[in-house]
């Protein structure tokens, strides 16, 4: 068999890896002495995916907002038999989810994990959609949306993502509106689910204390062989200008203390690979830096009473947007604002210092190492790193090699006063 | 791998619990202080870890604490406020990276001396807490409590725990009383603090790497002084239903919030708890459940409906998020499929299917140093000697006539509805 292994002496783990046939790739990380097994299989499509061209035809469609979500709902659909119950028969726990960028179907198990794993590839290439169990699912979606509109903290993120993005489609909500998803049918499912969900566009990830020869058994006997060749999938995302929609967005919710997301709109984007993975760990620890716990702003302001432990922060990118948030609550969410603003206008050195980057970094090193217990942490980041086209076994190597340069130079391109929003939930009147 | 706890007492209330592994890139240590649930001091105790974790004699501001942990590459600090049962515990960890990843097996002595230091010396002002501390974390800790509200689906939970059981302890909030705050300061908390370290059963939890050079270490607690050890006692379980509560709430919601809470009176030492668990899994465990099946599978009521028991208290809650409208339809179907378990009517694979569940995730907490901490924590709380292989094989043997059984010991107790003022009167 055509399989490759990457070893990592410093975090002791192992990566297999084969691609099928098909076009899938299949990867396995094995943990000896887990009792749990997980196994994710992801295709490369998101609630971004939102104008494309279908495979096998010439035009561009746009199709209504939430409809990767529900895809991943009806996927759960069989002819004879919910899935969930064959699962449950072999002691299998499924679940899915959908973000900006990748649908996502994943099952954890403690025993009879070949089983499961045939399951798992055979109802995601199966499709059934009907018209009357897609209308049926409308009622269960709209409970999930409405759920929702009731959290804060969801609205006061998408807030900001609305008062960022000009066009592009990560200002939509992922599982769209109450309005939207009536729009859906079982055509239109099939159309993307056709155009997304070719193996070529896919990755099965195995992580446990299995067999890969095992592994690569089971995909070859219940993956579908009639998938004809991958064509390049043409998705087209509109022009975002560099500039924000908005400077502030303000709403009132059933909140006891102002909600706030400050957002830094990145406009260094397109990156792919180790760029793109390097600058989201740059852009991570200049955040922790600057307002971590360890902070001299995090400590002055929180002693003020401006910010309590929910106080934080993360820049996340891909490869058509990025953005760094400074999350929390406050009695004043806009003077931690004004405070932050005046942060960043001061001299670059003397705000991000050598002293404290180390320590950060060392700080990095301890959490990567640490997540490396936990197979849901190697599973999901490998996912979402695969899709940036990088390897986890490297996530470490990458975060050792980061230097104190590359932070100054980060921090002035991306956190400037031009690309600053503001989002506040307010309590009700 | 199994699971063994060697578990030695420290004398005076304080038990050593260690758990051997190599699996983990980690090793973890942890404290359990455990008070009484009572109005009197449940806000002092929820303050109190703020207040400590704040600073130490030698470390004295929270800033100093957190570059300390960050130089330990990244040693993760963390405390939490619950209630088990009618127990308040108070919980301080530190995990750190395992020394011989990073070339430095020493260092967790100096990690352990920071927790002990959080938790045994803290930084004090004129013989107590530093005043400012005390005070900001007060408001912290009022905001926290206020913030409940924030999070829809676990207020409702919370609001019809309060509402059930009214006149028992288990109705106290964890995280105490805004009221209390008016009355706490430095001199009182440093009072309740010393009375806390004197007083409380501890029990403290090691697991991963270690020699006997690390269990002298840990073992070390001369400067504790110690007396009148408190014996908590177990919570009282009520199996009758004296009143019916209908509880409404109006608020400004999308979606209303149901939650139903039922008396089991089945205590987790009886015989009949194991059914109780599973008679919970088969109606509202997970997708394959009755719930699961009926009101959103079938019906689309729902997004999310599940059910849960309360061990130490021996209650049964479930909650679900649906329209106002379908308030009624909601609660009929739950009665019919609770009337359905209660006949039998349930097959032998419905049965498998919990058992295999909840089994497997049982199973799963070896895979996670923090989760094997909690499990021989509650096995302490619980009196509970028994090994993780023997409560899964007694998982095993439960009966269709047990889950029966316990099943026909449920009683509705409180219903509570959170809706909205003006779309629920339509």
């Amino acid at each position: 068999m055509d399989i490759k292994i990457y070893e990592n002496e410093k975090i002791r783990e192992k990566l297999y890896y084969k691609e099928m046939e098909s076009g899938l790739k299949v990867y396995f990380v094995p943990k000896q002495g887990y009792t749990k097994q997980y196994a994710i299989f992801a295709t490369d499509y998101g609630s971004i995916d939102n104008v494309f061209i279908p495979i096998g035809e010439k035009d561009s469609i746009e199709v209504p907002e939430g409809i990767a979500h529900f895809l991943e709902h009806k996927l759960f659909e069989e002819p004879e038999q919910n899935i969930f119950d064959k699962f449950s028969k072999f002691g299998g726990n499924v679940n899915a989810y959908t973000n900006f960028n990748q649908t996502a179907y994943l099952f954890s198990s403690t025993e009879n994990f070949y089983e499961n794993l045939q399951l798992l590839v055979e109802f995601v290439q199966h499709p059934f959609f009907t018209d009357e169990n897609v209308e049926k699912e409308k009622g269960i979606i709209t409970q999930e949306i409405n759920m929702y509109r009731d959290n804060p903290n969801w609205k006061v993120f998408f807030n900001c993502l609305k008062a960022m993005y000009n066009e592009h489609p990560v200002r939509i909500d992922i599982a769209g509106t109450v309005d939207s998803i009536q729009k859906i049918n079982k055509d239109l499912l099939y159309k993307c689910y056709n155009t997304f969900y070719n193996p070529s566009n896919m990755v099965l990830f195995v992580v446990g204390d299995l067999l890969f020869d095992e592994i690569i058994k089971v995909v070859d006997k219940s993956e579908r062989k009639d998938y004809k060749e991958a064509e390049e999938i043409t998705r087209i995302f509109p022009a975002e200008p560099t500039e924000v929609k908005e400077k502030l967005i303000e709403e009132n919710m059933m909140v006891s203390i102002p909600l706030f997301y400050m957002g830094f709109k990145d406009s260094d984007c397109n990156l792919i690979g180790e760029e793109q993975v390097k600058k989201d760990f740059v852009s991570n620890l200049i955040l922790d830096m600057l307002f971590g716990s360890s902070s001299v702003f995090y400590n002055d302001l929180y002693e003020e009473g401006l910010i309590d432990s929910s106080f934080g922060s993360y820049f996340t990118g891909k490869k058509s947007y990025g953005h760094s948030l400074v999350v929390g609550e406050s009695k004043d969410p806009k003077e931690v604002y004004n405070r932050i603003i005046s942060l960043i206008d001061k001299p670059t050195e003397s705000i991000l210092l050598e002293k404290d980057f180390n320590r950060i970094k060392s700080k990095g090193i301890g959490e990567v190492l640490m997540g490396f217990n936990s197979i849901e942490f190697i599973a999901n980041n490998f996912i979402d790193l695969y899709f940036d086209d990088f390897l986890l076994i490297d996530y470490l190597d990458l975060l050792e090699s980061i230097e104190y340069k590359d932070i100054i130079e980060r921090f002035k391109s991306h956190f400037t006063k031009d690309n600053v929003v503001l989002s506040i939930i307010n309590p009700l009147s | 791998m199994t699971l063994k706890s060697e578990r030695m007492n420290l004398g005076n209330g304080v038990n050593l619990n260690l758990i051997k592994t190599d699996k983990f890139k980690s090793n973890l240590l942890s404290y359990y202080f455990m008070r009484p649930l009572s109005k009197d001091e449940v806000t002092k105790n929820a303050l109190l870890p703020l207040v400590l974790k704040r600073g130490t004699d030698e470390y004295t501001t929270n800033l100093e604490i957190q570059r300390k942990l960050e130089e330990n590459y990244g040693a993760n600090l963390s405390i939490a406020i619950n209630k088990r049962g009618e127990k308040h515990v108070l919980r301080f960890t530190i995990e750190t990276v395992n020394g011989g990843y990073v070339g430095d097996r020493d260092y967790i002595y100096d990690v352990i001396d920071l927790l002990n230091s959080i938790i045994y010396n803290p930084v004090l002002e004129k013989g107590f807490f530093k005043k400012d501390y005390v005070e900001q974390e007060k408001e912290n800790l009022k905001r926290r409590i206020e913030g409940r509200i924030n999070d829809k689906r676990s207020y409702a939970l919370d609001r019809c725990i309060e509402e059930m059981c009214k006149n028992e302890k288990f109705s106290i909030y964890p995280l105490g009383n805004i009221n209390d705050l008016e009355y706490i300061n430095e001199d009182v908390l440093y009072s309740h603090y010393q009375d806390v370290i004197r007083s409380s059963p501890i029990e403290i939890f090691y697991v991963g790497e270690y020699d006997e050079k690390l269990v002298e270490y840990i073992k070390d607690t001369k400067n504790i002084k110690r007396d009148n050890v408190l014996n908590i006692p177990r919570e009282q379980i009520i199996s009758s239903v004296s009143t019916k509560n209908m509880i409404s709430e109006e608020l400004d919601v999308n979606q209303g919030k149901l939650v139903l809470g039922y008396r089991t009176g089945i205590p987790y030492e009886d015989r009949l708890y194991n059914g109780l668990v599973l008679a919970s899994d088969i109606l509202g465990g997970g997708p394959n459940s009755k719930l699961f099946r009926n009101v959103r599978e079938k019906e689309s009521l729902a997004y999310y409906i599940s059910t849960s028991v309360l061990k130490y208290k021996s209650i049964m809650l479930i909650d679900g998020g649906i329209e106002f409208d379908n308030f009624e339809k909601t609660i009929d179907i739950v009665k019919e499929q609770i009337e359905d378990i209660k006949k039998g009517n349930f097959t032998d694979e419905d049965i498998q299917i919990s058992k295999k569940s909840i089994k497997s995730s049982t199973e799963s907490i070896k895979d996670s140093i923090f989760l094997i901490s909690e499990f021989f924590f509650s096995q302490s709380l619980s009196g509970d000697n028994r090994s993780l292989n023997q409560i899964l094989a007694d998982l095993d043997g439960v009966t269709k006539e047990e889950i029966k059984e316990a099943m026909s010991k449920v009683a509705l107790d409180t219903i509570y509805f959170m809706k909205n003022s003006e779309k629920g009167d339509k």
